[in-house]
Formats: structure tokens, sequence, C-alpha cells
């Protein structure tokens, strides 16, 4: 596996998942068109941040009552929505809307983290890169930099030794 | 003793002035005696902030109702342990608190250093003094909680009665112990930027404290996830609402932090990074504070109607400028070689750990912040809830979770390709054997079968790990299993207390995901002897019983609980009315927890005249596997904070250096 092709496997890997929408797996529950609607809704009874799908108190259940009612009248999910936004404004969305403005809130987070992955592969594959003669001499790749390292065995000294007397001769 | 409270917080604020000029001039003419005039300063203050505590507290337990504090929330009933609390449940109270921990670390960090980074520690003194005289002003001249009523109340209004619970009185605390914890890192990366000082002394100093702060800001949103469960009665433990976000923030980005600090210990990397990181953290810190206090969030309007909102806002402002300008100067001397082997390496899968919690950290900060620029720039309200962050979330866990699967087998400089492929064998068949099991188990949701499987691949290769290392031991030492295994524990905490905290956080994401795709609930309407079922279970209404204590009165619903037909006991869910506070409710839920799941049952109302009774029951999957990943976070934690061998050796070198 090269370098490349196994720092994009880990990109790969890292971002899984942010293709296909995620919100059905939040509550396995959420299985009726009742249920999807409630968890879209915000509470607005003030005592909480939550959903109509989990708070507990009286005007959670009214509204409940209210989305039972205007689905069991067959209007449709979206229009069930429409109608509390028409009603208490955006606010009561559960989640910004994936359009105009509102796209901004979805799209920022996913931006910033895929220019900050492009920014890291791009400094990795900087800092990979050998820097100098030094830095050539260290990973053996040049035969003419300073003397041969400690660590090398004699049979290689010999063959150092012959490739430089050989590249000085102009061979 | 109000009048002595409010004396002794004056004075501090003059003797955390002087500990500012003391050792801020002391650094810059070489003095030693203002630098230690500076450090006595640091103590006098925390003694007379401590005092300053003492006052309030002992006014509450004195029921000193003419104090403005006491009388909103405390009462002449409220239990010892509660009034201790009460410290902490308005905002004069939990801004005086906040001081005082901060002056506790502040007086901490200078015994502990009096022999030790002399050179750092002046202008650590500056920076911690100046952030305690910032709370200091506030405390003396804006939320001042010894305020006087001109008419006292024959009794207290009492504390909100969702706070009355045991864990509400230790989950605040840690998560300031935590918060504020973050204070000492930052002053320690700023006193290296302003000395020059840039070797590895600071963070090898600051790492404890910040993996301390880590730790503590761990366990106290742990505790706030219990405390909702079992206070707040709607069947979770994250709403992701603003004030949790607001602690999740800086606690990823410390994660962060933890993780590229071993880097930069081994190839001396990413200091800027590192030293931003640090400095990013505690700013969060400060911003969650300003977050939760101005009111910021419920309507940009209110920001400005706040005491408090304009002056976080603008100490937040100067820190983060005075921050990035030393940075920025310092700049040249932090350029170090940037050398990466490979690209197949530990330090390269490091980096992209570092993407995704610090993305990770964006996310969570876009989606809280985003409502306040809807406003301004739409003059449209919105909520950004729950469906957004799991959203972002669930993706970004996925692949910190993979790295944290792949990160143990992968070498540190560069890994060959083969050798990776022999070591993640195992581990990546155990994916796909735990993937199989489930699918032929039944399980359809892709988002459980993906948490799950990869799971299995952390827990396989992490408990590897520590069955390599065993072995690897016993061939050099021919011990026994049991002592190979412990001494290898024994002489890398660090290392192996990491991989207890990843298996920690595996039971947590285990907990959380077993609670949130399969969770179920129903609600049903009961007279006695009437029953309804939600999974295997039968909940039959029995009777309504009282309870009277003198802060509430008790109204329960006797339930007998069967599963599979099988009687498990009895269970009762009911509410609290507190006497005082207009006959205010809690909730006050039953669960019946076992380690495959819970059994949570609500009573939302009961019709005395008709005898009938609502319910609303959960049943919550895996749930319990929340709690005890946190036992093990915490035990992780510890083991690696305690000091090495390899840690011990080197505090030895350099006190024989600092000797000579």
């Amino acid at each position: 596996m090269s370098g490349r092709r196994f720092g994009l496997a880990l990109l790969a890997l890292a971002s899984i998942g942010f293709l296909p929408p995620a919100h059905h797996a939040v509550f396995g529950a959420d299985q009726t068109p009742q249920q999807q609607i409630e968890s879209r809704l915000m509470c607005y009874c003030g005592c909480s941040d939550l959903t109509v799908r989990t708070c507990t108190c009286g005007v959670a259940a009214s509204i409940r009552d209210e989305i039972a009612e205007r689905l069991g009248r067959g209007e449709t999910s979206e229009q069930v929505v429409a109608a509390f936004i028409a009603r208490y404004g955006e606010k009561i969305l559960s989640a910004p809307t994936k359009q105009g403005f509102n796209l901004v809130a979805w799209v920022a987070p996913i931006v910033a983290f895929f220019v900050a992955a492009v920014a890291i592969v791009f400094l990795v594959r900087r800092w990979g890169r050998p820097h100098g003669a030094g830095a050539g001499a260290r990973r053996g790749g040049s035969a003419t930099g300073g003397p041969p390292p400690a660590t090398l065995t004699e049979e290689e000294r010999i063959l150092l030794g012959r490739i430089e007397r050989e590249i000085r001769e102009g061979h | 003793m109000a009048d002595f409270g409010t004396l002794c917080l004056l004075i501090a604020l003059t003797t955390c002035g002087w500990a500012i000029l003391a050792s801020c001039n002391g650094w810059r003419v070489q003095s030693g005696t203002l630098v230690l005039s500076a450090e006595r300063a640091i103590h006098v203050t925390w003694a007379l902030v401590t005092l300053g505590v003492i006052s309030l507290e002992y006014c509450i337990h004195a029921n000193q109702f003419d104090l403005e504090y006491v009388a909103s929330y405390s009462n002449r009933t409220l239990p010892w342990l509660y009034k201790v609390a009460a410290l902490w449940a308005g905002q004069s109270g939990s801004i005086l608190f906040w001081l005082f921990i901060l002056a506790s670390y502040a007086a901490l960090i200078v015994l502990l250093n009096r022999r030790r980074n002399r050179t750092l520690m002046p202008i650590v003194v500056t920076t911690l003094a100046a952030v305690e005289l910032f709370f200091l002003l506030l405390v003396n001249f804006m939320t001042r909680p010894f305020v006087r009523l001109a008419v006292p109340p024959v009794d207290g209004g009492g504390m909100n009665p969702q706070l009355q619970n045991p864990f509400m009185a230790i989950h605040p605390p840690c998560l300031y112990l935590g918060y504020v914890g973050l204070t000492v890192p930052f002053a320690f990366a700023i006193a290296a930027l302003v000395t020059g000082r840039l070797d590895n002394t600071w963070f090898r100093t600051t790492r404890r404290f910040t993996i301390t702060s880590w730790f503590i800001l761990g366990t106290g949103i742990l505790l706030g996830g219990w405390w909702a469960y079992v206070e707040l009665g709607w069947g979770g433990y994250w709403a992701w609402d603003p004030v949790e976000n607001a602690s999740l923030i800086p606690w990823l980005t410390c994660t962060a932090f933890l993780h590229s600090v071993m880097i930069e210990e081994r190839k001396k990397m990413l200091r800027v990074w590192n030293l931003a990181l640090v400095i990013m953290s505690f700013e969060l810190a400060i911003l969650g504070t300003f977050i939760t206090r101005s009111g910021i969030i419920s309507s940009v309007h209110s920001f400005t109607k706040s005491e408090v909102g304009p002056l976080f806002a603008g100490f937040l402002g100067i820190s983060v400028l005075i921050s990035v300008a030393l940075l920025l100067h310092r700049l040249p001397l932090l350029r170090s070689e940037h050398r990466l082997d490979s690209f197949v390496s530990r330090e390269s899968t490091f980096l992209f750990n570092n993407l995704l919690l610090v993305g990770a950290a964006f996310a969570v900060l876009w989606g809280t912040l985003f409502p306040i620029l809807s406003e301004a720039v739409r003059g449209v309200k919105i909520t950004v809830g729950p469906p957004f962050f799991n959203e972002m979330m669930i993706p970004i866990t996925f692949g910190l979770v993979t790295l944290a699967g792949i990160c143990p087998v992968i070498a540190w400089r560069r890994a060959t390709p083969r050798k990776l492929l022999e070591k993640i064998q195992i581990p990546f068949w155990s994916l796909v054997g735990a993937a199989a099991a489930l699918l032929i188990a039944g399980v359809r949701d892709v988002y459980a079968l993906v948490s799950f499987s990869l799971c299995a691949f952390v827990i396989v290769t992490t408990v590897m790990e520590f069955v390599w290392g065993t072995r690897a031991r016993q061939k050099v030492t021919g011990e026994a299993p049991g002592p190979a295994f412990w001494g290898l524990v024994d002489r890398n905490k660090r290392r192996y207390g990491g991989f207890v905290v990843h298996l920690a956080v595996m039971m947590i994401l285990i907990g959380i995901t077993g609670s949130s795709a399969f969770k179920q609930d129903a609600t049903a309407s009961l007279r006695r002897g009437e029953s309804f079922s939600l999974g295997p279970y039968t909940m039959r209404f029995e009777a309504m019983t009282s309870r009277e204590d003198p802060n509430f009165d008790f109204q329960g619903a006797r339930l007998a609980v069967s599963r599979d037909g099988r009687a498990v006991g009895t269970l009762l869910p009911g509410q609290n009315f507190y006497k005082t506070r207009g006959q205010e409710t809690s909730t006050e839920v039953a669960i019946r927890h076992s380690l495959r799941e819970d059994l949570y049952l609500i009573l939302i109302s009961f019709d005395p005249q008709e005898g009938r009774v609502t319910l609303k029951a959960y049943l919550n999957p895996l749930i319990n596997w929340i709690w005890i990943g946190g036992a093990m976070l915490i035990l992780g934690s510890w083991l690696a904070m305690l000091p090495d061998l390899r840690d011990r050796r080197r505090d030895a070198e350099a006190r024989l250096r600092d000797a000579a």
C-alpha cells in the first residue's frame, strides 16, 4: 500500500457516512410519520430544549394530538410541518432547513473539514519530502554528500566506496 | 457575615492586583523578592476568596433571607447538602464559586512550583492572577453575591426542584473544576511564549494538569448526562442544548491536545499547533461560560440586557488578541523541522485524529452559535437542535473510532505495510464477524451496524495491544502472565492508561448506539388493575401512594412490573410537589436498571377523581454501558496520570540539574 493510497483510505474512512442522511439513525424508534414529525418539531413549552417527541409536558402532548389529528385528516407530513411553521415561525423546527441562508449551517462545517483535510494531506506530503543534502544522506538517497553513515555494514561500505570512485572517474 | 464576605472580596481585589504588578515587574527586573511577594499575594487572595465563600455558605445555612441570593436560592426546609450546593445555584454564587476554584488552582500551582519552573513562574502567576482579577471585578461590582433586600422575606424561595438531586450537587463543581483547570495549561503556555522558553518544560509540566482537567471535565459531562437521565424525566441523557455543548467543545480540543502533544514529545513537531490548542481550550471554556451566562443563545437581545455578557465578550476578545499576538511574535522561535518519515505512520493518524476532534469541536460550536448568526443576518430566530448535531457528529465519531482502531497498530515514524496488514488482520476479521453476527441477529439499522462493528474492531485492537505487550514481556523477563501484565502496565502507565480510556469510550459508544437506535417508548392512561406493555415488559398499575417530606409532598403510582411474564418487582414513578416556589413540581422517574436495558417510567399526570394515571415508559437498551464506560474512563485517566518510571527518572534528573 503506497503512502498516498493509505492517506486516501484514511480520509475515506474518516469521512464514512458523510453522504447518506443520518437523521433516521438517531431514533431507531422514529418509524411512523407521526413520530418523524414529532422529532422535527421543538416543544415551545419553555421548560426545556426538547423535541415534541421527547418532551413530556402538556404542551408537547397537545402538539402530538394536533399532529395526529392533521395526519388523520389526510395532510402530508410536509403540510403538517408547514402549518406549525406558519403559526410559530421557523424556530419550531428542531434543525435548520437545507435551503437559503440556512444551508450555510450545514455546509460550513463540512467545507471547513475538507479544506483542513486537504491542508493536512498537503502538509504531510511536504513534510515527507527530503530536506536538502543532509536529509538525503540520512535517507541514504545521495551517494555524494557527506561521509557514509556508521550503521552500514562492511560490505555496504565497500560498495558505496566503489560507487563514489566510479562517479568521480566519470563512468 | 455578609459584610465580612464583601470586605474579603474587596481586599482580595487589591492583593490580586498586587500579585499581577509584583510578578510582572519581578520578572522584568529579575527580582526574586518581588516574585516571592506576588506568590504570597496569590496565597492571601486564595484565603480571602475562601473566606468570601465561607461567608456566603454561612449566610445560606443561617437562613439570612435579608440577602437577595439566599432568599432566591434557599429556604428553611432545604436539606443541608442542597444548602451547600445553593452556592452554585445562581449566577452571582456560581461566579464566586468559579473564582474560588481558580484561586485554589493558582495557590496550588504556586505551592507545587516553589522550586520548579522558576523562569516561567512569574508570568504563570501574572496570567493566573489576571484571570482571577477579571472574576474578582465581576463579584465585586457586577454580580455581587452579598446584596441586601430592603424588605427581607420570612422564608426563601427555595432551590429549583430540578437542581435538588445529589448528582446536581456534584456535576457543576466537576464541570467548573474541569473548565477552570484549563486556565493552568493556558497560563504555562502564555509564560512559555512570553519568556521564550519554548522547550519541552512547559508541556511536560502542564500535561498532567491538562489530563486532570480533561478527565474532570469529562466526568462532569457524564455526571450531567446522568443527572439529566434520572432527574429531567424525558428518557434521555443528552439533548444538545447550548449549555451541554459549551462543556463538550473544550473537552474535544483538549482531547486533540492530549494526542498531538505526543508528536511534539517524540518529534519536536507541531509546537505552534499544540500551543494553539491549549490557548483554544481555555478560550472555549471562557466562551462556554459566556454562552451560558449571557443568555445570548436564547436571543441576541438578551445579551445586551445581561449584566455580564458584554464583560465576558470583552475579556474573551482581549485574551484572544494577547494570545494570538504572542504566538505570532514567537513564531520564529517555534519553527521546528517538520519531518514525516512516511504517510503510513502513527504521526499521520494523529494528524487526522486532530482534524476530526477539532472538526467536531468546530461543528458543535458552529451549530451552537448559528442561531445568533441567523438572527443577526436574516432577523429570523431558528433552532439548531439534535438532528443537526447527530448528522454532523455521527460520521465524525465513526472516523475517530476507526482511527482509534488503526492507530495503536501503526508504528511511529514508518510502518511497513506488510507488518500493518499482519497486525490488523485479527481486528479486521472481528469487525467483519461482528457485522455478520449482528446481521444474523436481525440488526438492520445501518448506523448501529457500523457503530457496533467499529467498536468490536477497536476493542479487539486494544485488547491485543495488552496481549502482545504481555507476551513480549514474558519472553524477556520469563514472568508468569499475571506479573508480566502488571509489569507492562506499571512501566508504561500513560500508554496503557490511554488504551483503557479508549476501551471506556467504546463502552460509552456502545451505550449511546444501543440507547438511541433501539429505543422504544409507549404512553398509556390506566385505571387501577389495568396494565400496558413495552417490549418484553408489562406494567400493572396497583395504587397511588403519597409521602410527606418537610420540603415537598410526593405522589407516586405503584406499578407491578413483569418481564416476559415473570414478576421482577415494583416501580414507583411519581412527582414531587414543592411546598415553596408556588407548588412547583419535579418528575421523579422510576428506573429498573440492567446491563441489557433500562425500563424507565415517568408519571405524566394523575386524575384523583377518576383514579386514572398517565404514564410514559421508555426501553433504553444498553444504556448502562455509558455509565460503566464512564467509570472506566476515570480509571484509565487515573492510570495515565500516575507517574511512570520514566517520568520519575526524568524528574529526578531535572532536580539534579536544577541543584547543580
